[in-house]
């Protein structure tokens, strides 16, 4: 069987997987890029009271490998808890603790590091602090923000494929079933790959376009 | 008039400013030298109420406001009437040059496009006016921080030494820029390192003053004869020791 007949024969499977995929993702998305920039600006103004412990969260996170995360949710933790949650649920809380708070500290970085002369060239001209707002520090905090994020978040895309693992039917464990009735393993993860090449690379390269274009936009500093 | 008034400033243990009284005059240029260090750039940040100075007042145009302030005090700064240029220009990086003059004038209107033309032509900034900053020379990125600020037709202008990094042809023009202001009344601040400059801008100018300030204190002060008839060695000192810097 060609790509295209394994495409189509298991055209349900492929789909059925591919909206459990962009579910989760979405939700993750969603998620962790509104926590996470709720987070970042509150450390970045009380970082006492945020600042601190948002940041000790992630590095705490990021000493443990993501799929050790996964399992404990999945596993121990529920066991502790007495409790049988939805490996969906579980996946999809885990990869949003996780964006959370590697969004929050790009945020919270964008904004510690933003260039304040910027904010007092504008008093001196006589900006209002909303106008100030709205077209100085928004605008050059948002093209500092645009690349790193991007790069996260396909980051995060890929670390859905982790999911399988707990039993989630997105669409690498659909992938892997279809294999396990087919064995044609080069025609199917070939055809895995060139889906999640055809959504990361783009956005990859936009992230480094924006970023090639926009920190030129600032070397005057 | 814009004062600073017996201003002293310290950062900690360290005293920049001692007792510091300076005054700028509509239509006039005052010229702050100094060695580096000396506190020129706090004096001119103070003056232009960017820094709190920690006692003294200073005044513009009789508002007065006196240091150090009230606990639950805020001060309102009559900016853009006293704005500063300042040495790195700081032109807002995502705003072309012509955006970047416009922003601070959009919701004012007392200034009309003929204006924004002068403009245009009085700085020579035809040829890069739709441009980014990142895609100027700095002498270019310098008159556009100009025009920034004499757009908002400012009764007071500080310039935090805008003459560094310019060529001899750029500093000639500034020179005629500036001149071109203090005939339409702007009483300027201006700080540099140019002795020549500084001289060639006050001379036969009546009214127009140079302080120097060494270590935080103005050590002398007066017109252009200063440049020749010093009283203090230290100053004696500064200026024979720029005679590579004219």
């Amino acid at each position: 069987m060609t790509i295209l007949q394994i495409l189509v024969t298991y055209r349900e499977a492929f789909l059925s997987g591919l909206i459990v995929t962009m579910k989760l993702v979405g939700i993750v998305w969603i998620l962790g890029i509104l926590f996470g920039i709720t987070v970042g600006i509150l450390a970045d103004r009380f970082p006492a009271l945020v600042g601190y412990p948002a940041f000790a969260i992630t590095f705490l996170l990021s000493g443990i490998p993501f799929l050790v995360l996964l399992f404990w949710a999945h596993f121990p933790l529920q066991s502790l808890l007495n409790v049988v949650i939805d490996p969906f649920i579980t996946a999809s809380w885990v990869l949003t603790l996780v964006n959370t708070f590697t969004v929050s500290e790009i945020v919270k970085n964008v904004l510690r590091d933003f260039p304040e002369q910027y904010v007092i060239a504008a008093k001196v001209c006589g900006l209002s602090s909303t106008t100030t707002l709205l077209h100085i520090k928004f605008p050059i905090t948002f093209r500092q923000l645009l690349p790193p994020l991007l790069t996260s978040q396909v980051n995060i895309l890929q670390a859905t494929l982790f999911a399988s693992l707990i039993s989630v039917n997105e669409l690498f464990r659909m992938a892997q079933s279809i294999n396990a009735v087919v064995y044609q393993p080069v025609a199917i993860y070939s055809a895995l790959a060139l889906f999640f090449l055809a959504i990361c690379l783009p956005l990859n390269g936009l992230a480094l376009w924006l970023k090639a274009r926009y920190s030129r936009n600032l070397s005057e500093r | 008039m814009l004062a600073a008034i017996n201003i002293s400033k310290s950062y900690g243990r360290v005293h920049v400013l001692r007792d510091i009284s300076v005054s700028v005059h509509p239509g006039k240029i005052t010229v702050l030298l100094g060695p580096s260090g000396a506190g020129k750039t706090t004096l001119l940040k103070c003056m232009g109420l960017l820094e709190r100075s920690d006692c003294g007042t200073v005044r513009i145009d009789g508002k007065e406001f006196h240091f150090p302030v009230a606990e639950g005090h805020s001060m309102r700064p009559p900016w853009p009437e006293l704005t500063v240029v300042f040495q790195q220009h700081f032109l807002w990086p995502h705003l072309s040059i012509r955006q970047n003059i416009l922003l601070p004038v959009q919701h004012r209107t007392d200034l009309s496009l003929p204006r924004f033309h002068e403009l245009i032509d009085l700085f020579d900034m035809g040829d890069f006016i739709d441009r980014y900053p990142n895609e100027t020379s700095m002498g270019q990125r310098q008159r556009a921080a100009l025009a920034r600020a004499f757009v908002l037709n400012p009764k007071f202008l500080l310039l935090d030494e805008i003459t560094s990094a310019l060529d001899v042809e750029q500093i000639h023009n500034l020179f005629l820029h500036l001149a071109e202001m203090r005939k339409r009344g702007i009483g300027i601040l201006l700080i540099t390192h140019l002795l020549g400059f500084a001289r060639a801008l006050v001379e036969g100018a009546e009214g127009d003053e140079v302080v120097f300030l060494d270590n935080g204190v103005v050590i002398e002060k007066g017109g252009v004869e200063l440049f020749d008839n010093p009283h203090t060695e230290r100053l004696k000192k500064f200026i024979s020791g720029t005679r590579f810097n004219t």
